[in-house]
């Protein structure tokens, strides 16, 4: 038991005399009330700033005895001595009506779970129940002697209890008001004391109501019967004067005459801590989401006691049960009437969760989220069923995981097709601004706002980008695009009178007014689009509708199904239309199509694969112009023309952490461009602004043996680079354009390629996969790496292992020195099998001078190996080699494929190229005609111009590995 | 405090504190493109619209002075790790909490230069203003237990300009008591002996920053 003491601050005045002061959490804990009965203010303190001198609220004339505030913390109530109960804004604490008088002071007042009663009683006979709408009184309860000290509602909001100061319990039932149980004296009598009130709470399932015994104990009392349950009875050695349940239900804070706290474990019906004060506790409050407990004393001094319940145990916020979780969203309604059928549909619940030994997960979120999660929710599902779609796959799926009614309610639902979106656009959120359009370029967002709507069009690059006034929408714009030409707008029809009507604004234009509009009878625009001078709508006849940036109509084309989303880049447009009514696995059926707007042609078309159960919720275009889409389950897929056209899957969310969610704006070769949203949002909220997150793309990689899956991921990542960059050449070659820089893209990658190659051949050779690392090195596409692998190979002590890739160079070496002399100008990649139909002398001589020894004197592979590594400086075995004149002969070949190397990778080549382009033909037929006497020639200035050829044949090698 | 009352016997000025402190990194979200900037200490960015990355403070201060970035305050400046901060030091008299070296110079530029970027700003700024008055009040009441056995003083966690602050006055206190207490040590005060035990002094700080 720990005995270290609370610091407790004054909050009021006590000036001698014990008070009954009464303590308050806000909903959201960011404010602490406290009153006093010997003063006339409130005090509505910060939790976190206790030394800033708390707001003030003075409106009572004398002391005031109870605080109440409404369960949605919009509204408090004060009880005085005065006889008024006043009603208050909170948290802005503007006084706002006296919303009731008796004729007596006041003791205690209280709201009930949906804020529309509140029940006030005290030394008055009767307690009033008044209507918080109009203030009426609904009805007045009589039947206690003593004044009444201690009120709770029944947290289903079926009964009222009550609590006199002479100890008798009464509980009413509200709708009828009559008094169900009469406990007589099971409270203890407190007298003429009013310091001390008697007070009693209902657990907050509803299921037990607590009352001070007379026994030093707190006595439990079923919910329906009024029968004694069990009493938590321990080290007060005087009577209870107050208690609090914690949230969840699972502890209670008691505060005796004895001036200690202590906490129960309610289900244990065992004390697990306790507190000593040098006054008496009067009153206490749980923080709604925190573990720690609030407390004042008769002296007006109160404080916070933090972990009140050992870290060790259970938060006392964990498990909120959730009750009726719509109605207490309710401002002040009155909504009794529609409680009853809920109340005891939560009632059942209840009883179920009682007996089960785990709890649904439902439970476990928390009532504040759950709440507001679902009251969104249920709103959008109703009301807004048009903007819905992106949140509602996964909401419903949601809710049938954690739900078995709301699933089975929501499976007929379920089987919809997807609505139509615009990507990028967040739902309607009511008096928030949202999200019409967002991507990598900036964003288009709408507030309404007194029947208009406020469009604002901000970029993001606030540097370059054009400035855009904002503008009042008439129309009520739901859709919207933007690129950096202009935006264009689009709302949906509502009724006869408000057509569809489509918006175009270019940014910056020459002529005057270029702004245009087009309206649509009985059709309605569900998506819009942007390109380079091109506008798309797509409509609910299925009709796709491109207009020119001036807003020439040019074409109407007939889609194959109805629009789900669009998405322009450049001159393309991709569409993605329903294929069919989606499977009763609910699975999506979607197509898509590309246009390229400009040339009038269709250059692909398929099926758009989805994750089984989800839908499509992002769509676009990478920076490189690839398609992407992304799903509700989080999958990114990317189009590939490889294997006739394909998505690959680079990016999975579940791979990452569990409770973001990422809203994609875009992504380019490496990153995903996404906004991370803390689960349960799904969409991030326009203010603050949101910063981008750049995530890798990875490949859904199955768990191999090998243990190396980042390098894995890295090697298909960068050969899906590679194809994407040679993909280009081809094109811009066979547009007749300049590829070189290209060439330099593509040659890093290949290299970076070769680095990982090499790295996973090495984790192959550590795992003893043999078989992959030769498979390896058969894909590394530069020489240089290959002899880095026989290297890597040796230095492991593999020697069967570099025998093997000691053939694989051979056997390239003898490829690629065939081709420059026959092929020279072959694009294609491993054509290693493509032999020449006229095999010249001089090809055969060139083989020679390639590989001279081999046919000569066969040598033990570690020996020829060796050679090799001279070029790296590291001639290790040259000494054993017993044939020396052979053995000088290849070490002067492989410095001079050293020397070409190193000066390709000066990247001096170019400059060679440029000087001896035109004469590279002559050189090559004389120098040709020369090659075979190279290897074999001793002479100096024979060397020195073999040399000078092969560094051009070289280079032309090294151009043509880049080209490809 | 010597140091206070004369501020030249102090080693470094306040401004030089804080030029010191501005090599502190922190996270900025550009509103520009830029290539990365290549610079003597180090490579910096790319930068790219709504995408935030790291670039020491003097950087960010640069950039937020020409509207191409906000500033994103750093983790500890938010009021609710700097209240709990705060409480902490109230709480325990004889330690430090871990803040950053340089959190006054830190907190000093950035609600100069960057205020729309910190919420709660005055909030921010009158917290840090009591954190410092807590340390420093809590540094005074450790050196008055100063004695002619004391040999040296151990503060963890003591911020630069703290450091800067106190350093000349328990130099030369350490100095006179040492001197007092053994008068045959040292017959006449050298300057290099001084040197020496400052910089012997200055060492472990250092340490203290990474």
């Amino acid at each position: 038991m720990k005995s270290r003491s609370l610091k407790l601050r004054e909050a009021h005045k006590s000036s001698g005399a014990a008070s009954f002061c009464s303590i308050l959490w806000d909903l959201r804990a960011q404010h602490l009330l406290t009153s006093s009965s010997n003063d006339l203010s409130i005090c509505i303190h910060d939790p976190l700033l206790p030394s800033n001198s708390p707001q003030i609220l003075r409106h009572h004339r004398d002391g005031v005895t109870a605080l109440a505030l409404s369960p949605n913390s919009t509204c408090l109530a004060s009880g005085s001595i005065d006889h008024s109960v006043k009603l208050y804004k909170f948290p802005g604490g503007e006084f706002q009506t006296n919303v009731t008088r008796f004729t007596l002071p006041i003791r205690v007042i209280s709201f009930n779970r949906s804020g529309s009663i509140l029940a006030a009683a005290g030394d008055d006979e009767g307690i009033k129940l008044i209507n918080t709408i109009d203030g009426s009184i609904a009805r007045v309860l009589k039947g206690h002697k003593g004044s009444v000290t201690g009120l709770a509602f029944d947290p289903n909001g079926e009964y009222l209890a009550s609590v006199d100061s002479i100890g008798t319990v009464i509980q009413w039932e509200l709708h009828s008001g009559t008094a169900l149980h009469i406990l007589k004296g099971i409270a203890p009598d407190t007298g003429s004391d009013l310091s001390v009130l008697n007070v009693l709470s209902w657990s907050p399932d509803g299921e037990t109501l607590a009352v001070p015994g007379l026994r030093n104990d707190v006595v439990m009392y079923d919910r329906d019967t009024a029968e004694k349950l069990f009493s938590l009875r321990g080290d007060h050695v005087q009577p209870i004067c107050f208690l609090s349940w914690s949230p969840n239900g699972k502890y209670m804070a008691t505060a005796g005459l004895d001036r200690q706290i202590l906490i129960w474990d309610v289900d244990q019906r065992q004390d697990i801590d306790r507190q000593k004060f040098d006054d008496r506790i009067c009153c206490m409050a749980w923080k709604p989401n925190g573990n720690a407990l609030a407390v004042i004393d008769v002296m007006g001094k109160y404080g916070v006691w933090e972990s009140a319940v050992p870290s060790s145990m259970k938060s006392p916020t964990e498990d909120v049960p959730s009750l009726q979780s719509k109605n207490s969203n309710g401002l002040l309604l009155f909504d009794e009437d529609e409680q009853e059928p809920s109340a005891s549909g939560s009632l059942s619940d209840l009883g179920e969760d009682s007996h089960g030994e785990s709890e649904p997960p439902s439970r476990k979120r928390l009532r504040k989220q759950s709440t507001y999660d679902e009251d969104i929710n249920d709103d959008l599902l109703s009301s807004l069923p048009k903007v819905e779609s992106r949140k509602k796959a996964s909401h419903s799926h949601k809710e049938s995981l954690n739900n078995g009614n709301e699933g089975l309610k929501s499976t007929s639902a379920r089987l919809k097709m997807q609505e139509a979106f615009q990507p990028g656009a967040t739902p309607v959120q009511p008096g928030k601004r949202r999200f019409l359009c967002y991507n990598m370029l900036g964003s288009i967002t709408t507030i309404e706002h007194d029947g208009y709507s406020h469009i604002e069009i901000d970029f993001h690059d606030t540097g370059s980008g054009p400035r855009v006034p904002a503008m009042t929408d008439y129309f009520g714009f739901t859709m919207a695009s933007l690129n950096e030409h202009g935006s264009v707008f689009a709302n949906p029809c509502k009724g006869e009178k408000n057509m569809s009507t489509l918006m175009y604004r270019p940014f910056s234009t020459w002529a005057n007014n270029s702004e245009w509009s087009m309206r649509f009878e009985q059709e309605e625009v569900k998506v819009v689009a942007l390109g380079s001078a091109w506008v798309a709508a797509m409509t609910s006849l299925n009709f796709l509708r491109i207009f020119t940036d001036g807003g020439l109509q040019r074409y109407v084309i007939s889609l194959d199904g109805p629009v789900v989303t669009a998405s322009g880049f450049k001159d393309e447009l991709a569409v993605v239309t329903h294929a069919s009514h989606c499977l009763p696995s609910n699975d999506q059926m979607l197509e898509f199509r590309v246009f390229n707007i400009s040339n009038g042609t269709q250059p692909l078309k398929g099926h758009l694969p989805l994750t089984p159960g989800s839908c499509l919720t992002w769509f676009g275009f990478s920076e490189e112009g690839q398609l992407s889409s992304y799903d509700s389950k989080g999958v990114l897929r990317v189009f590939t023309n490889q294997f006739g056209g394909s998505w690959l899957p680079l990016f999975s969310a579940s791979k990452e952490k569990a409770e973001e969610n990422y809203w994609v704006a875009g992504l380019n070769m490496n990153k995903l461009f996404c906004i991370v949203c803390k689960s349960p949002d799904l969409f991030p909220p326009v203010m603050p602004k949101p910063v981008l997150t750049l995530l890798d793309l990875s490949f859904p990689l199955a768990t191999s043996d090998l243990g190396a899956e980042t390098l894995e991921n890295e090697f298909i990542l960068k050969n899906m680079h590679l194809l994407q960059i040679q993909q280009r050449i081809e094109e811009m070659a066979a547009a007749g354009l300049d590829t070189t820089s290209l060439d330099d893209e593509a040659f890093n990658v290949e290299t970076a390629l070769d680095r990982c190659i090499l790295r996973l051949i090495a984790s192959c050779c550590n795992g003893d996969k043999i078989v992959r690392a030769t498979e390896l090195v058969k894909l590394l596409s530069l020489e240089k790496s290959v002899k880095g692998a026989i290297k890597l190979v040796t230095a492991l002590k593999l020697p069967n292992l570099a025998e093997r890739f000691n053939s694989i160079l051979e056997e390239r070496l003898l490829n690629e020195t065939s081709r420059p002399a026959t092929l020279p100008l072959t694009s294609s990649n491993h054509d290693a099998c493509t032999t020449p139909d006229v095999v010249t002398s001089k090809f055969l001589t060139s083989i020679q001078s390639s590989k001279p020894s081999q046919p000569v004197i066969p040598l033990p592979s570690p020996q020829l190996s060796s050679p090799l590594f001279a070029k790296k400086g590291k001639l290790q075995e040259g000494a054993k080699v017993g044939n020396e004149k052979v053995e000088q002969r290849r070490t002067a070949i492989v410095e001079n494929i050293g020397k070409v190397k190193s000066l390709a990778e000066v990247k001096s080549i170019e400059d060679v190229m440029n000087q001896g382009e035109a004469s590279i033909g002559e050189i090559k037929n004389g120098a040709v005609n020369q090659r075979p006497s190279n290897p074999f020639a001793k002479s100096s200035s024979n060397q020195e111009k073999s040399s000078l050829f092969d560094a051009i044949k070289k280079m032309k090698k090294v151009d043509e590995t880049g080209k490809r | 405090m010597a140091g206070q009352s004369d501020p030249h016997i102090s080693l470094f000025s306040a401004q030089e504190v804080e030029f010191l402190g501005e090599d502190e990194m922190v996270e900025i979200v550009p509103n520009m493109r830029m290539d990365p900037l290549n610079l003597i200490c180090g490579d910096f960015g790319p930068f790219r619209p709504q995408i935030a990355t790291q670039v020491p403070l003097w950087l960010a201060v640069a950039l937020k002075k020409r509207g191409k970035c906000t500033i994103r305050p750093p983790e500890w400046m938010s009021v609710e790790k700097l209240t709990q901060v705060l409480e902490a030091e109230r709480n325990s008299l004889r330690e430090f909490q871990p803040l950053p070296f340089h959190y006054v110079e830190i907190a000093r530029l950035l609600s100069d230069h960057a205020r729309d970027d910190i919420p709660d700003v005055y909030m921010v700024r009158s917290l840090i203003e009591d954190i410092r008055n807590v340390r420093f009040h809590k540094v005074e009441t450790g050196l008055e237990t100063i004695h002619e056995r004391t040999h040296a003083v151990k503060l963890k966690n003591l911020s630069a300009m703290e450091a800067n602050i106190v350093r000349p006055f328990v130099v030369r206190a350490l100095q006179a008591f040492y001197k007092h207490d053994s008068p045959e040590m040292i017959p006449q005060p050298d300057t290099t002996a001084i040197r020496r035990r400052q910089a012997a002094d200055r060492g472990p700080k250092r340490d203290r920053r990474y």
